[in-house]
């Protein structure tokens, strides 16, 4: 579902964010990638959806080149991959309900079709009943599980979460973690960028270790 | 699916709309004065221009008689303006008819002439002349021989002032185009700014639609859209106050001056070319200005 060849980047002023990484993530894994903060894991997601184009290497996504995807391909792209933001990228204006809409006015869904989904996906995170409320007046824990049902919104083929237990107390660290795994469970590759190595034991999956924008070595 | 993406572009473009606050008033401002300005230079130098065109065609030599000419002189004289190569029609007005006319001229204040025991009109002959002779020198020398003729008291031919006319219309026009350019690009940079502002302000949701997969133009378009009604709205807007100023200048000449300004015919608004014209530029002016803004923007 990934493939990454050989994948460098080298921001200006010969930062290295990563450098020379192979992988294979197959169809419907959940895998985490892991590794101290500043190793690169951010930088990795961003290269899957495009973000961020590598400085050399070739990556696969879903079997489309995306480095040398066209500019008008690009949102089939994004539409397929479904990402969580370590920072949420929440709209503080607009209410949850019309943070989740925006998505589906993006992808062009009617609006019957949208609002059931909606009410689904919120139902499925547990925040129906915050559905009218404005993200500024939620915990965080609250919030990710917002992103979370926003990344949903386009029944992704992979869903990318960046450091979605970053600032949860345990227990509902392994709420999200436990969502996510639900969403993987129906079919959907789930990449979790992480710092936190107890979550990665504790959880058994899969686990890509990323050092100073190297890949380290892969746990099971 | 289309209409959709319909009420999409709808309400995009509203919302910016609504959003921009007093950053749309101050574009639309802007590109109303622009436009204002650019649009009275052009009323202006179209009015006269039909004005001086007009009296070209109209008044070119008068021959005034003197009051003491028999009619057999007039007979004669007709006969040799007649004869005159560069004289197209001869026309004669009597003092009886040269009063009447004034008489028509100054309808509503007919008053001014109760204290006149005697016509003080003289008769005429109003000449129009060959288009080949139509230049002051060529007038000029016509009027020296007319002036010889016997019974002949004046001759009054407008030939210098209306090439002055025509000169200064040809000014203003120069000058109306060269400050609609400077005021044009002017409000072209406002539009730009206050778009890049709308764009600024949305940032994070233009952020978010990118990356959940929304194609350039979906963002693109509303945001263009947004600018092109912002100066069509201002052109629109110039268009009307400048008609109201029109309809209220004309009011205030008729009223001062009837003798000079009589009649609607001296004073006609843009017609319906021109109107659309300038709506149509001011809504490109907007296009073109949110388009560098948006362009800048989203080159990532």
């Amino acid at each position: 579902m990934i493939q990454m060849f050989h994948v460098s980047k080298i921001y200006p002023k010969e930062v290295v964010a990563v450098s020379d990484i192979t992988l294979h993530i197959q169809r419907g894994e959940f895998v985490f990638l892991s590794g101290p903060s500043g190793a690169g894991k951010t930088t990795l997601l961003r290269l899957i959806f495009r973000d961020e184009l590598p400085t050399s290497g070739q990556i696969l996504v879903n079997g489309r080149n995306v480095v040398r995807l066209r500019e008008s391909k690009l949102p089939a792209l994004r539409r397929s991959i479904g990402v969580i933001f370590q920072d949420f990228k929440l709209l503080m204006d607009r209410t949850v309900y019309d943070n989740l809409h925006l998505v589906a006015r993006v992808l062009g869904v009617p609006e019957a079709v949208s609002r059931r989904k909606i009410g689904r996906l919120l139902k499925e995170v547990g925040l129906l009943q915050k559905a009218d409320e404005i993200p500024y007046k939620l915990s965080g824990g609250e919030q990710q599980r917002v992103a979370i049902a926003r990344a949903l919104m386009s029944d992704p083929a992979i869903l990318l979460a960046d450091e979605p237990t970053g600032n949860l107390d345990p227990d509902l660290a392994l709420d999200v973690m436990r969502l996510l795994v639900e969403v993987n469970i129906r079919g959907t590759t789930v990449v979790v960028a992480t710092h936190n190595r107890r979550l990665v034991s504790e959880m058994g999956q899969r686990a890509l270790i990323l050092k100073q924008g190297r890949l380290m070595e892969e746990t099971h | 699916m289309f209409w959709e993406r319909l009420r999409h572009l709808l309400d995009e473009t509203l919302l910016n709309f609504r959003r921009g606050g007093w950053g749309v008033v101050a574009s639309i401002g802007a590109i109303t004065v622009a436009f204002l300005v650019t649009g009275t230079f052009l009323l202006l130098t179209l009015n006269l221009g039909t004005v001086v065109a007009q009296w070209a065609e109209d008044f070119q030599v008068i021959v005034f008689l003197s009051d003491a000419i028999t009619p057999e002189q007039v007979t004669l004289l007709r006969k040799r303006l007649e004869g005159e190569l560069a004289v197209r029609e001869v026309t004669y007005v009597s003092r009886e008819e040269a009063l009447a006319d004034f008489r028509r001229q100054i309808r509503g204040q007919e008053s001014l002439l109760e204290g006149l025991k005697t016509n003080p009109l003289p008769a005429s002959f109003q000449l129009r002349i060959q288009k080949q002779y139509q230049t002051a020198t060529a007038l000029g020398q016509l009027a020296v021989s007319l002036r010889r003729m016997e019974g002949v008291e004046d001759v009054l031919y407008g030939q210098e002032w209306v090439d002055r006319l025509i000169s200064l219309v040809q000014v203003m026009k120069i000058l109306g185009i060269v400050i609609g350019a400077v005021l044009g690009i002017a409000s072209l940079f406002i539009v730009a700014n206050t778009i890049r502002l709308a764009v600024y302000a949305r940032a994070q949701e233009i952020e978010i639609m990118r990356l959940v997969g929304a194609s350039r133009s979906y963002i693109q378009i509303p945001l263009i859209l947004d600018g092109t009604l912002q100066g069509g709205l201002g052109a629109a807007l110039a268009l009307g106050m400048l008609y109201v100023l029109f309809r209220a200048t004309l009011w205030q000449l008729g009223a001062s001056a009837p003798l000079i300004f009589s009649g609607a015919e001296l004073g006609r608004f843009l017609e319906v070319e021109y109107r659309m014209g300038i709506v149509g530029i001011g809504a490109l002016l907007g296009a073109v200005g949110s388009l560098v803004a948006v362009r800048r923007f989203l080159r990532a």
